[in-house]
Protein backbone atom coordinates (compact mmCIF):
# COMPACT_ATOMS: atom_id res chain seq x y z
CA UNK A 1 0.00 0.00 0.00
CA UNK A 2 1.16 3.42 -1.20
CA UNK A 3 2.08 5.33 1.99
CA UNK A 4 0.59 9.22 3.02
CA UNK A 5 4.24 10.03 4.24
CA UNK A 6 7.12 7.73 3.75
CA UNK A 7 10.51 9.05 5.36
CA UNK A 8 13.69 7.23 5.86
CA UNK A 9 17.28 8.22 6.83
CA UNK A 10 16.10 11.91 7.04
CA UNK A 11 18.44 14.15 7.69
CA UNK A 12 18.91 18.25 7.88
CA UNK A 13 22.15 20.18 8.82
CA UNK A 14 21.48 23.77 8.95
CA UNK A 15 24.10 25.84 8.04
CA UNK A 16 26.60 22.64 8.13
CA UNK A 17 26.37 22.90 12.19
CA UNK A 18 23.18 22.18 13.50
CA UNK A 19 21.65 18.98 13.25
CA UNK A 20 18.08 19.54 13.45
CA UNK A 21 17.01 15.79 12.15
CA UNK A 22 19.37 13.17 12.59
CA UNK A 23 18.16 10.05 10.77
CA UNK A 24 14.42 10.24 11.26
CA UNK A 25 12.78 7.18 9.67
CA UNK A 26 8.64 7.14 9.58
CA UNK A 27 5.41 5.88 7.70
CA UNK A 28 2.31 7.27 7.84
CA UNK A 29 -0.45 4.83 6.62
CA UNK A 30 -3.35 7.19 4.37
CA UNK A 31 -6.13 8.02 6.70
CA UNK A 32 -4.81 7.89 9.98
CA UNK A 33 -4.21 10.84 12.30
CA UNK A 34 -0.51 10.79 12.75
CA UNK A 35 1.18 13.04 15.92
CA UNK A 36 5.12 13.90 16.23
CA UNK A 37 5.64 14.36 20.15
CA UNK A 38 8.75 16.13 21.24
CA UNK A 39 9.99 18.93 23.18
CA UNK A 40 10.68 22.59 21.87
CA UNK A 41 14.00 22.04 19.34
CA UNK A 42 12.97 18.61 19.07
CA UNK A 43 13.13 18.80 14.89
CA UNK A 44 9.25 18.51 14.94
CA UNK A 45 9.23 21.87 12.71
CA UNK A 46 11.80 21.14 10.14
CA UNK A 47 10.31 17.55 9.69
CA UNK A 48 6.83 19.42 8.53
CA UNK A 49 8.64 21.60 6.61
CA UNK A 50 10.58 19.73 4.71
CA UNK A 51 7.39 17.56 4.21
CA UNK A 52 5.89 20.53 2.67
CA UNK A 53 8.51 21.01 0.52
CA UNK A 54 9.68 24.26 2.26
CA UNK A 55 13.29 23.34 2.86
CA UNK A 56 15.42 20.50 1.09
CA UNK A 57 16.88 17.60 3.45
CA UNK A 58 20.40 17.33 3.69
CA UNK A 59 20.31 13.61 3.29
CA UNK A 60 18.08 10.74 3.03
CA UNK A 61 14.28 10.74 1.36
CA UNK A 62 11.03 11.99 1.97
CA UNK A 63 7.71 11.34 0.29
CA UNK A 64 4.25 12.21 0.42
CA UNK A 65 1.82 10.01 -1.11
CA UNK A 66 4.49 8.53 -3.00
CA UNK A 67 5.80 11.62 -4.57
CA UNK A 68 9.64 12.83 -3.47
CA UNK A 69 9.76 15.81 -2.07
CA UNK A 70 12.53 17.34 -3.85
CA UNK A 71 11.58 16.74 -7.28
CA UNK A 72 7.90 16.47 -7.08
CA UNK A 73 7.52 20.09 -5.07
CA UNK A 74 4.85 21.47 -7.33
CA UNK A 75 2.52 18.06 -7.71
CA UNK A 76 3.04 17.92 -3.41
CA UNK A 77 1.85 21.09 -3.17
CA UNK A 78 -1.78 20.70 -4.68
CA UNK A 79 -2.24 17.87 -2.48
CA UNK A 80 -1.52 18.72 0.89
CA UNK A 81 -2.99 21.55 3.67
CA UNK A 82 -0.81 22.86 6.11
CA UNK A 83 -1.13 25.48 8.72
CA UNK A 84 2.46 27.04 10.17
CA UNK A 85 3.07 26.69 13.64
CA UNK A 86 3.04 31.05 13.53
CA UNK A 87 -0.38 32.94 12.54
CA UNK A 88 -1.00 32.90 8.63
CA UNK A 89 -3.91 35.06 7.78
CA UNK A 90 -3.95 38.39 6.82
CA UNK A 91 -5.28 40.17 9.73
CA UNK A 92 -6.10 43.63 8.05
CA UNK A 93 -8.87 42.13 5.52
CA UNK A 94 -11.63 40.05 6.55
CA UNK A 95 -11.98 36.22 7.01
CA UNK A 96 -13.75 36.06 3.99
CA UNK A 97 -11.47 38.00 2.42
CA UNK A 98 -8.56 35.82 3.11
CA UNK A 99 -10.53 32.78 2.02
CA UNK A 100 -11.40 34.71 -1.03
CA UNK A 101 -7.49 35.44 -1.84
CA UNK A 102 -6.75 31.93 -1.04
CA UNK A 103 -9.35 30.37 -3.01
CA UNK A 104 -7.98 32.61 -5.93
CA UNK A 105 -4.76 31.14 -5.36
CA UNK A 106 -5.51 27.60 -5.32
CA UNK A 107 -8.31 28.24 -8.30
CA UNK A 108 -10.85 26.72 -6.48
CA UNK A 109 -13.65 26.27 -8.96
CA UNK A 110 -16.44 28.78 -8.99
CA UNK A 111 -18.81 29.43 -7.47
CA UNK A 112 -16.08 30.76 -4.64
CA UNK A 113 -18.79 32.26 -2.83
CA UNK A 114 -20.44 28.75 -2.20
CA UNK A 115 -17.68 27.32 -1.42
CA UNK A 116 -16.08 30.30 1.30
CA UNK A 117 -19.45 30.31 2.81
CA UNK A 118 -19.25 26.40 3.14
CA UNK A 119 -15.74 26.42 5.05
CA UNK A 120 -16.83 29.31 7.18
CA UNK A 121 -20.04 27.95 8.07
CA UNK A 122 -18.23 24.51 9.10
CA UNK A 123 -15.45 26.02 11.00
CA UNK A 124 -18.30 27.79 12.94
CA UNK A 125 -17.06 31.49 11.43
CA UNK A 126 -20.10 32.79 9.87
CA UNK A 127 -21.50 35.27 12.04
CA UNK A 128 -17.50 36.91 11.98
CA UNK A 129 -16.63 36.12 8.31
CA UNK A 130 -17.30 39.92 7.30
CA UNK A 131 -14.89 41.52 10.03
CA UNK A 132 -11.80 42.27 10.50
CA UNK A 133 -9.43 39.29 11.60
CA UNK A 134 -8.10 41.76 13.88
CA UNK A 135 -10.76 41.47 15.98
CA UNK A 136 -10.86 37.67 16.27
CA UNK A 137 -9.66 35.32 19.35
CA UNK A 138 -6.95 33.30 18.80
CA UNK A 139 -9.25 30.44 19.13
CA UNK A 140 -11.34 32.13 15.74
CA UNK A 141 -7.81 32.79 14.01
CA UNK A 142 -6.60 29.17 13.95
CA UNK A 143 -10.08 27.62 12.84
CA UNK A 144 -10.10 30.59 9.69
CA UNK A 145 -6.03 29.02 8.82
CA UNK A 146 -7.87 25.57 8.81
CA UNK A 147 -10.85 26.71 6.81
CA UNK A 148 -8.21 27.71 4.50
CA UNK A 149 -7.15 24.77 3.61
CA UNK A 150 -10.59 23.15 3.73
CA UNK A 151 -11.21 25.08 0.09
CA UNK A 152 -9.03 22.38 -1.71
CA UNK A 153 -10.05 19.36 0.29
CA UNK A 154 -6.77 18.16 0.82
CA UNK A 155 -5.28 14.28 0.91
CA UNK A 156 -2.87 15.10 3.61
CA UNK A 157 -3.22 17.94 6.32
CA UNK A 158 -0.12 18.77 7.76
CA UNK A 159 -0.47 20.95 11.24
CA UNK A 160 2.28 22.28 12.71
CA UNK A 161 1.01 22.74 17.04
CA UNK A 162 -1.56 23.41 15.85
CA UNK A 163 -3.21 24.07 19.32
CA UNK A 164 -0.70 26.02 20.66
CA UNK A 165 -1.86 29.30 22.62
CA UNK A 166 -5.11 28.20 22.93
CA UNK A 167 -7.77 27.72 25.70
CA UNK A 168 -8.63 24.22 26.71
CA UNK A 169 -12.00 24.69 25.06
CA UNK A 170 -10.75 26.41 21.80
CA UNK A 171 -8.08 23.52 21.76
CA UNK A 172 -11.34 21.51 22.10
CA UNK A 173 -13.17 22.72 19.45
CA UNK A 174 -10.28 22.73 16.55
CA UNK A 175 -9.94 18.93 17.23
CA UNK A 176 -13.84 18.67 16.78
CA UNK A 177 -13.38 20.34 13.44
CA UNK A 178 -10.58 17.93 12.84
CA UNK A 179 -12.45 14.94 13.56
CA UNK A 180 -15.00 15.99 10.61
CA UNK A 181 -12.75 16.08 8.28
CA UNK A 182 -11.30 13.50 8.19
CA UNK A 183 -14.63 11.76 8.85
CA UNK A 184 -15.85 13.58 5.81
CA UNK A 185 -12.54 13.73 3.23
CA UNK A 186 -10.70 10.83 4.18
CA UNK A 187 -7.67 13.13 4.72
CA UNK A 188 -4.58 12.15 6.80
CA UNK A 189 -3.83 14.47 9.26
CA UNK A 190 0.08 14.60 10.40
CA UNK A 191 0.39 17.10 13.05
CA UNK A 192 3.39 18.60 15.55
CA UNK A 193 2.42 19.13 19.33
CA UNK A 194 4.09 18.85 22.99
CA UNK A 195 0.91 18.53 24.85
CA UNK A 196 0.63 15.23 25.57
CA UNK A 197 -3.10 14.64 26.32
CA UNK A 198 -3.39 15.48 22.71
CA UNK A 199 -1.28 13.21 21.17
CA UNK A 200 -3.17 11.07 23.39
CA UNK A 201 -6.58 11.80 22.73
CA UNK A 202 -6.53 12.15 19.11
CA UNK A 203 -4.08 10.74 17.62
CA UNK A 204 -4.17 7.42 16.35
CA UNK A 205 -0.01 6.49 15.46
CA UNK A 206 2.44 8.69 17.71
CA UNK A 207 5.65 9.35 16.69
CA UNK A 208 8.15 10.71 19.82
CA UNK A 209 11.17 12.44 18.69
CA UNK A 210 13.83 13.99 20.68
CA UNK A 211 17.28 15.64 19.13
CA UNK A 212 16.14 14.73 16.01
CA UNK A 213 15.75 11.02 16.31
CA UNK A 214 12.74 9.01 16.21
CA UNK A 215 12.90 7.22 19.68
CA UNK A 216 9.77 5.31 19.51
CA UNK A 217 6.84 5.15 17.62
CA UNK A 218 3.73 3.20 17.92
CA UNK A 219 -0.09 3.52 18.94
CA UNK A 220 -0.99 5.60 22.18
CA UNK A 221 -1.84 2.08 24.08
CA UNK A 222 1.61 0.49 22.49
CA UNK A 223 3.80 3.25 23.60
CA UNK A 224 2.21 2.74 27.43
CA UNK A 225 2.20 -0.74 27.80
CA UNK A 226 5.77 -0.67 26.62
CA UNK A 227 6.43 1.21 29.64
CA UNK A 228 5.29 -1.70 31.89
CA UNK A 229 2.35 -2.86 32.83
CA UNK A 230 -1.25 -1.74 33.97
CA UNK A 231 -1.41 -1.70 37.87
CA UNK A 232 -4.88 -3.04 39.94
CA UNK A 233 -4.71 -2.22 43.27
CA UNK A 234 -7.11 -4.26 45.67
CA UNK A 235 -7.74 -3.36 49.58
CA UNK A 236 -8.32 -7.17 51.43
CA UNK A 237 -7.19 -8.72 54.54
CA UNK A 238 -3.85 -9.87 53.55
CA UNK A 239 -3.84 -12.90 55.36
CA UNK A 240 -7.43 -14.03 54.24
CA UNK A 241 -5.44 -14.65 51.07
CA UNK A 242 -3.64 -18.32 50.21
CA UNK A 243 -0.80 -19.41 47.54
CA UNK A 244 -4.10 -21.44 45.74
CA UNK A 245 -6.05 -18.17 45.39
CA UNK A 246 -2.87 -16.32 44.26
CA UNK A 247 -2.94 -19.29 42.07
CA UNK A 248 -5.90 -18.71 40.36
CA UNK A 249 -5.37 -15.51 39.87
CA UNK A 250 -2.16 -16.09 38.24
CA UNK A 251 -3.86 -18.12 35.80
CA UNK A 252 -5.71 -15.18 34.27
CA UNK A 253 -5.85 -13.95 31.20
CA UNK A 254 -3.23 -11.14 30.76
CA UNK A 255 -2.04 -11.55 34.17
CA UNK A 256 1.85 -10.26 34.60
CA UNK A 257 2.69 -10.46 38.13
CA UNK A 258 0.50 -11.18 41.72
CA UNK A 259 1.77 -9.21 44.81
CA UNK A 260 0.43 -9.95 48.03
CA UNK A 261 1.50 -7.47 51.23
CA UNK A 262 0.13 -5.33 54.44
CA UNK A 263 -1.65 -2.94 52.21
CA UNK A 264 -3.34 -5.58 49.87
CA UNK A 265 -3.01 -7.20 46.41
CA UNK A 266 -1.53 -5.75 43.89
CA UNK A 267 -2.24 -7.01 40.06
CA UNK A 268 0.23 -5.92 37.27
CA UNK A 269 -1.19 -6.77 33.89
CA UNK A 270 -1.90 -5.53 30.34
CA UNK A 271 -5.18 -4.45 30.53
CA UNK A 272 -6.44 -3.61 34.14
CA UNK A 273 -9.75 -2.42 33.16
CA UNK A 274 -11.26 -5.56 31.61
CA UNK A 275 -9.10 -7.60 33.95
CA UNK A 276 -10.38 -6.35 37.13
CA UNK A 277 -14.00 -7.91 37.18
CA UNK A 278 -12.33 -11.39 36.67
CA UNK A 279 -10.02 -10.62 39.41
CA UNK A 280 -12.89 -9.80 41.87
CA UNK A 281 -14.81 -12.64 40.93
CA UNK A 282 -12.36 -15.32 41.79
CA UNK A 283 -11.72 -13.45 45.54
CA UNK A 284 -15.68 -13.60 45.85
CA UNK A 285 -15.95 -17.40 45.11
CA UNK A 286 -12.61 -17.68 47.65
CA UNK A 287 -14.71 -15.74 50.35
CA UNK A 288 -12.60 -12.66 50.26
CA UNK A 289 -14.49 -9.20 50.35
CA UNK A 290 -12.83 -6.26 48.58
CA UNK A 291 -13.07 -3.31 50.70
CA UNK A 292 -11.51 -0.99 47.60
CA UNK A 293 -10.04 -1.05 44.19
CA UNK A 294 -7.91 1.52 41.97
CA UNK A 295 -6.05 0.95 38.68
CA UNK A 296 -3.03 3.18 37.94
CA UNK A 297 -1.82 3.28 34.48
CA UNK A 298 1.16 4.87 32.72
CA UNK A 299 0.82 8.35 31.32
CA UNK A 300 2.44 9.66 28.25
CA UNK A 301 4.59 11.33 30.30
CA UNK A 302 6.28 8.29 31.48
CA UNK A 303 6.55 7.02 28.03
CA UNK A 304 8.44 10.36 26.65
CA UNK A 305 10.85 9.88 29.84
CA UNK A 306 11.56 6.10 29.19
CA UNK A 307 12.88 6.69 25.62
CA UNK A 308 13.91 10.77 25.35
CA UNK A 309 15.18 10.40 28.68
CA UNK A 310 13.28 13.89 29.81
CA UNK A 311 10.05 14.95 30.96
CA UNK A 312 8.31 17.25 28.91
CA UNK A 313 8.43 20.61 29.90
CA UNK A 314 5.14 23.01 29.24
CA UNK A 315 6.61 26.09 30.02
CA UNK A 316 9.50 28.73 28.77
CA UNK A 317 9.26 29.02 24.79
CA UNK A 318 5.41 28.16 24.52
CA UNK A 319 4.46 31.12 26.59
CA UNK A 320 7.34 33.42 24.21
CA UNK A 321 5.41 31.74 20.88
CA UNK A 322 1.64 32.62 22.60
CA UNK A 323 3.16 36.02 22.93
CA UNK A 324 4.73 36.00 20.08
CA UNK A 325 1.51 35.01 17.91
CA UNK A 326 -0.05 37.95 20.13
CA UNK A 327 2.22 40.63 19.30
CA UNK A 328 1.59 40.03 15.54
CA UNK A 329 -1.73 40.19 15.87
CA UNK A 330 -1.95 43.86 17.13
CA UNK A 331 0.89 44.06 14.11
CA UNK B 1 -0.26 37.44 -9.83
CA UNK B 2 -3.77 39.48 -10.06
CA UNK B 3 -4.72 38.18 -6.79
CA UNK B 4 -1.65 39.79 -4.77
CA UNK B 5 -2.90 43.18 -6.54
CA UNK B 6 -7.08 42.85 -5.13
CA UNK B 7 -5.17 41.74 -1.80
CA UNK B 8 -3.45 45.19 -1.65
CA UNK B 9 -6.78 46.92 -3.18
CA UNK B 10 -8.84 45.12 -0.48
CA UNK B 11 -6.33 46.03 2.62
CA UNK B 12 -6.38 49.78 1.34
CA UNK B 13 -10.22 49.65 1.30
CA UNK B 14 -10.01 48.70 4.82
CA UNK B 15 -7.44 51.33 6.19
CA UNK B 16 -6.05 54.22 4.53
CA UNK B 17 -3.93 56.03 7.00
CA UNK B 18 -0.64 55.31 5.57
CA UNK B 19 -1.89 56.76 1.78
CA UNK B 20 -2.23 60.09 3.99
CA UNK B 21 0.56 60.18 6.22
CA UNK B 22 2.93 59.07 3.34
CA UNK B 23 1.62 61.96 1.24
CA UNK B 24 2.55 64.37 3.80
CA UNK B 25 6.67 64.57 3.21
CA UNK B 26 6.18 65.26 -0.65
CA UNK B 27 3.93 67.63 -0.43
CA UNK B 28 5.98 69.38 2.28
CA UNK B 29 8.84 69.40 -0.42
CA UNK B 30 6.80 70.60 -3.17
CA UNK B 31 4.80 73.39 -1.22
CA UNK B 32 7.79 74.61 0.93
CA UNK B 33 11.16 73.45 -0.65
CA UNK B 34 9.88 74.04 -4.45
CA UNK B 35 7.92 77.38 -3.89
CA UNK B 36 11.39 78.58 -1.96
CA UNK B 37 13.77 77.49 -4.33
CA UNK B 38 11.85 78.77 -7.19
CA UNK B 39 12.37 82.51 -5.88
CA UNK B 40 16.01 82.19 -5.75
CA UNK B 41 15.64 80.51 -9.30
CA UNK B 42 19.38 78.81 -8.89
CA UNK B 43 18.88 75.99 -10.54
CA UNK B 44 18.71 75.91 -14.48
CA UNK B 45 15.61 73.94 -15.34
CA UNK B 46 15.18 74.53 -19.47
CA UNK B 47 12.35 77.33 -18.66
CA UNK B 48 9.96 75.47 -16.43
CA UNK B 49 9.29 76.91 -13.23
CA UNK B 50 11.13 75.13 -10.59
CA UNK B 51 8.17 73.83 -8.50
CA UNK B 52 6.43 72.21 -11.82
CA UNK B 53 10.30 70.78 -12.24
CA UNK B 54 10.44 69.01 -9.17
CA UNK B 55 6.89 67.51 -8.87
CA UNK B 56 7.74 64.84 -10.99
CA UNK B 57 10.92 64.01 -9.10
CA UNK B 58 9.44 64.40 -5.88
CA UNK B 59 6.03 62.24 -7.19
CA UNK B 60 8.72 59.33 -8.11
CA UNK B 61 10.64 59.44 -5.02
CA UNK B 62 7.68 59.40 -2.31
CA UNK B 63 6.39 56.28 -4.71
CA UNK B 64 9.38 54.30 -4.69
CA UNK B 65 9.67 54.66 -1.09
CA UNK B 66 6.35 53.61 -0.52
CA UNK B 67 7.67 50.60 -2.44
CA UNK B 68 11.64 50.19 -1.29
CA UNK B 69 9.40 49.76 1.96
CA UNK B 70 7.22 47.66 1.19
CA UNK B 71 9.39 44.73 1.96
CA UNK B 72 8.80 45.91 5.41
CA UNK B 73 5.60 43.82 4.66
CA UNK B 74 7.15 40.98 3.54
CA UNK B 75 9.53 40.84 6.57
CA UNK B 76 6.58 41.27 8.41
CA UNK B 77 4.87 38.05 6.75
CA UNK B 78 7.99 36.29 7.60
CA UNK B 79 7.58 36.86 10.94
CA UNK B 80 4.07 35.44 10.67
CA UNK B 81 3.57 32.09 9.13
CA UNK B 82 2.05 33.73 5.84
CA UNK B 83 4.82 33.25 3.63
CA UNK B 84 5.64 29.67 4.70
CA UNK B 85 1.76 28.99 3.45
CA UNK B 86 2.26 30.62 0.45
CA UNK B 87 5.43 28.50 -0.57
CA UNK B 88 3.03 25.46 0.17
CA UNK B 89 0.57 26.89 -2.17
CA UNK B 90 0.62 25.67 -6.26
CA UNK B 91 1.67 29.54 -6.74
CA UNK B 92 4.84 29.72 -8.88
CA UNK B 93 7.27 31.57 -7.08
CA UNK B 94 7.50 34.06 -9.61
CA UNK B 95 4.44 34.88 -9.50
CA UNK B 96 4.09 35.42 -6.36
CA UNK B 97 7.27 38.19 -6.72
CA UNK B 98 5.55 39.38 -8.88
CA UNK B 99 2.27 39.94 -8.07
CA UNK B 100 3.60 41.43 -5.04
CA UNK B 101 5.59 43.69 -6.42
CA UNK B 102 2.99 44.94 -8.54
CA UNK B 103 0.17 45.09 -5.71
CA UNK B 104 2.94 47.53 -4.44
CA UNK B 105 2.84 49.62 -7.76
CA UNK B 106 -1.31 49.73 -6.98
CA UNK B 107 -0.47 51.65 -3.50
CA UNK B 108 2.03 54.13 -5.58
CA UNK B 109 -0.48 54.87 -8.02
CA UNK B 110 -2.90 55.72 -5.21
CA UNK B 111 -0.39 57.59 -4.09
CA UNK B 112 0.63 59.65 -7.06
CA UNK B 113 -3.38 60.23 -7.50
CA UNK B 114 -3.00 62.30 -3.47
CA UNK B 115 -0.21 64.30 -4.84
CA UNK B 116 -1.09 65.81 -8.26
CA UNK B 117 -3.98 67.47 -6.80
CA UNK B 118 -2.12 69.06 -4.41
CA UNK B 119 0.42 70.18 -7.13
CA UNK B 120 -2.56 71.08 -8.99
CA UNK B 121 -3.45 73.48 -5.88
CA UNK B 122 0.18 75.14 -5.92
CA UNK B 123 0.09 76.17 -9.10
CA UNK B 124 1.83 73.38 -10.66
CA UNK B 125 1.28 73.57 -14.79
CA UNK B 126 0.15 69.84 -15.65
CA UNK B 127 0.61 68.68 -19.36
CA UNK B 128 -2.58 68.98 -20.82
CA UNK B 129 -3.02 65.63 -21.84
CA UNK B 130 -4.81 63.45 -20.55
CA UNK B 131 -3.55 59.98 -22.38
CA UNK B 132 0.20 61.27 -21.46
CA UNK B 133 -1.11 61.96 -17.43
CA UNK B 134 -1.99 58.01 -17.66
CA UNK B 135 0.90 56.57 -19.09
CA UNK B 136 2.77 58.58 -16.80
CA UNK B 137 1.14 56.79 -13.79
CA UNK B 138 1.78 53.32 -15.51
CA UNK B 139 5.13 53.92 -15.59
CA UNK B 140 4.80 55.13 -11.51
CA UNK B 141 2.96 51.89 -11.38
CA UNK B 142 5.49 50.04 -13.51
CA UNK B 143 8.55 51.51 -11.69
CA UNK B 144 7.35 50.77 -8.01
CA UNK B 145 6.95 47.32 -9.20
CA UNK B 146 10.63 46.92 -10.06
CA UNK B 147 11.63 48.95 -6.67
CA UNK B 148 9.79 46.77 -4.27
CA UNK B 149 11.03 44.00 -6.05
CA UNK B 150 14.25 45.10 -5.05
CA UNK B 151 12.64 45.83 -1.16
CA UNK B 152 12.03 41.73 -1.23
CA UNK B 153 15.59 40.96 -2.80
CA UNK B 154 16.94 42.65 0.62
CA UNK B 155 14.57 41.30 2.90
CA UNK B 156 15.42 38.45 1.69
CA UNK B 157 18.87 38.90 2.59
CA UNK B 158 17.82 40.98 5.88
CA UNK B 159 14.77 38.72 7.58
CA UNK B 160 14.48 41.49 10.04
CA UNK B 161 12.40 44.89 10.46
CA UNK B 162 15.04 46.87 12.26
CA UNK B 163 18.23 46.05 9.91
CA UNK B 164 15.56 46.66 7.33
CA UNK B 165 14.83 49.96 8.13
CA UNK B 166 18.39 51.27 8.00
CA UNK B 167 18.99 49.67 4.55
CA UNK B 168 15.85 51.41 2.97
CA UNK B 169 16.94 54.75 3.96
CA UNK B 170 20.36 54.35 2.46
CA UNK B 171 19.34 53.22 -0.72
CA UNK B 172 16.89 55.48 -1.70
CA UNK B 173 18.26 58.73 -0.55
CA UNK B 174 21.39 57.97 -2.49
CA UNK B 175 19.09 57.28 -5.52
CA UNK B 176 17.48 60.31 -4.87
CA UNK B 177 19.73 62.47 -4.92
CA UNK B 178 21.67 61.25 -7.38
CA UNK B 179 19.21 61.57 -10.21
CA UNK B 180 17.66 64.62 -11.94
CA UNK B 181 14.57 64.90 -9.42
CA UNK B 182 15.70 67.75 -7.75
CA UNK B 183 18.15 69.33 -10.21
CA UNK B 184 19.28 68.48 -13.90
CA UNK B 185 21.98 65.76 -14.51
CA UNK B 186 24.21 68.78 -16.48
CA UNK B 187 25.27 70.60 -13.20
CA UNK B 188 26.08 67.62 -10.97
CA UNK B 189 29.75 67.15 -10.43
CA UNK B 190 31.15 64.20 -12.85
CA UNK B 191 31.47 61.35 -10.71
CA UNK B 192 27.63 61.70 -9.76
CA UNK B 193 26.59 62.46 -13.94
CA UNK B 194 28.34 58.78 -14.30
CA UNK B 195 26.59 57.19 -11.40
CA UNK B 196 23.17 58.93 -12.83
CA UNK B 197 23.43 56.77 -15.82
CA UNK B 198 23.13 53.92 -14.04
CA UNK B 199 20.35 54.81 -11.51
CA UNK B 200 16.99 53.82 -12.66
CA UNK B 201 15.53 56.58 -10.54
CA UNK B 202 16.93 58.84 -13.33
CA UNK B 203 14.96 57.49 -16.29
CA UNK B 204 11.81 57.02 -14.35
CA UNK B 205 11.78 60.96 -13.37
CA UNK B 206 12.54 62.04 -16.92
CA UNK B 207 9.79 59.31 -18.50
CA UNK B 208 7.33 60.99 -16.07
CA UNK B 209 8.45 64.58 -16.52
CA UNK B 210 8.25 64.42 -20.33
CA UNK B 211 4.91 63.21 -20.17
CA UNK B 212 3.54 65.26 -17.28
CA UNK B 213 5.54 68.57 -17.45
CA UNK B 214 7.34 69.46 -20.96
CA UNK B 215 5.82 67.70 -22.76
CA UNK B 216 9.18 66.16 -24.53
CA UNK B 217 8.84 62.65 -25.28
CA UNK B 218 12.35 62.58 -27.13
CA UNK B 219 13.91 60.41 -24.40
CA UNK B 220 10.74 58.45 -23.83
CA UNK B 221 11.77 55.13 -25.73
CA UNK B 222 15.14 55.31 -23.88
CA UNK B 223 13.56 55.65 -20.43
CA UNK B 224 11.20 52.87 -21.25
CA UNK B 225 13.50 50.44 -22.14
CA UNK B 226 15.48 51.41 -19.13
CA UNK B 227 12.91 51.18 -16.81
CA UNK B 228 11.45 47.69 -18.82
CA UNK B 229 15.03 46.31 -17.95
CA UNK B 230 15.67 47.27 -14.48
CA UNK B 231 11.84 45.73 -13.86
CA UNK B 232 13.13 42.19 -15.50
CA UNK B 233 15.98 42.31 -13.57
CA UNK B 234 14.94 43.05 -10.59
CA UNK B 235 12.17 40.54 -10.90
CA UNK B 236 14.16 37.71 -11.18
CA UNK B 237 16.47 38.55 -8.81
CA UNK B 238 13.89 38.82 -5.97
CA UNK B 239 12.07 35.67 -7.12
CA UNK B 240 15.39 33.56 -7.16
CA UNK B 241 16.41 35.14 -3.41
CA UNK B 242 12.65 34.49 -2.55
CA UNK B 243 13.19 30.83 -1.23
CA UNK B 244 15.52 32.05 1.04
CA UNK B 245 13.78 34.39 2.81
CA UNK B 246 12.01 31.44 5.31
CA UNK B 247 14.82 29.53 5.89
Amino acid sequence: MEHAVDVRGLTKVYDGKVRALDGVDLRVEAGKVFAVLGPNGAGKTTLIRILTTQLKPTSGAASVFGLDVVRDGARIRRLVGYVPQEMSVWTDISGYENLLIYAKIYNVPSPKKRVIEDVLGKMGLSDVGNQLVKTYSGGMIRRLEIACTLLTKPRILFLDEPTIGLDPSARKAVWEELASIREEHGSTIFFNTHYMDEADLYSDEIAIINGGKIVKLGTTAELKRSVGGEVIMLGIESNSVNEDTLGEIRKLNSVNDVIINDSGLTVITKDAESLLPDVVEVLREEGISVTSASITKPTLDDVFQKYAGIRLESGGRISDVTQTRRMIKRG
Amino acid sequence: MLVMIELELRRLKHDRTELYTRAIQPILWIVVYGTIMSSIAAIPTGGIPYTDFITPGILIQSTTFVSIFYGLTIVWERDSGILKKLLVTPASRYATVIGRSMASGVRAVFQALIIVPVALLVGVNFFPNIAYFALALLIVFFASGGFAAISILIASFLKTRERFMGIGQAITFPLFFASNALYPVSIMPPILQEFSRFNPMSYIVDAVRGLMISGNLTNLPIDLLAIALFDAAMFVLASISFKRIVE
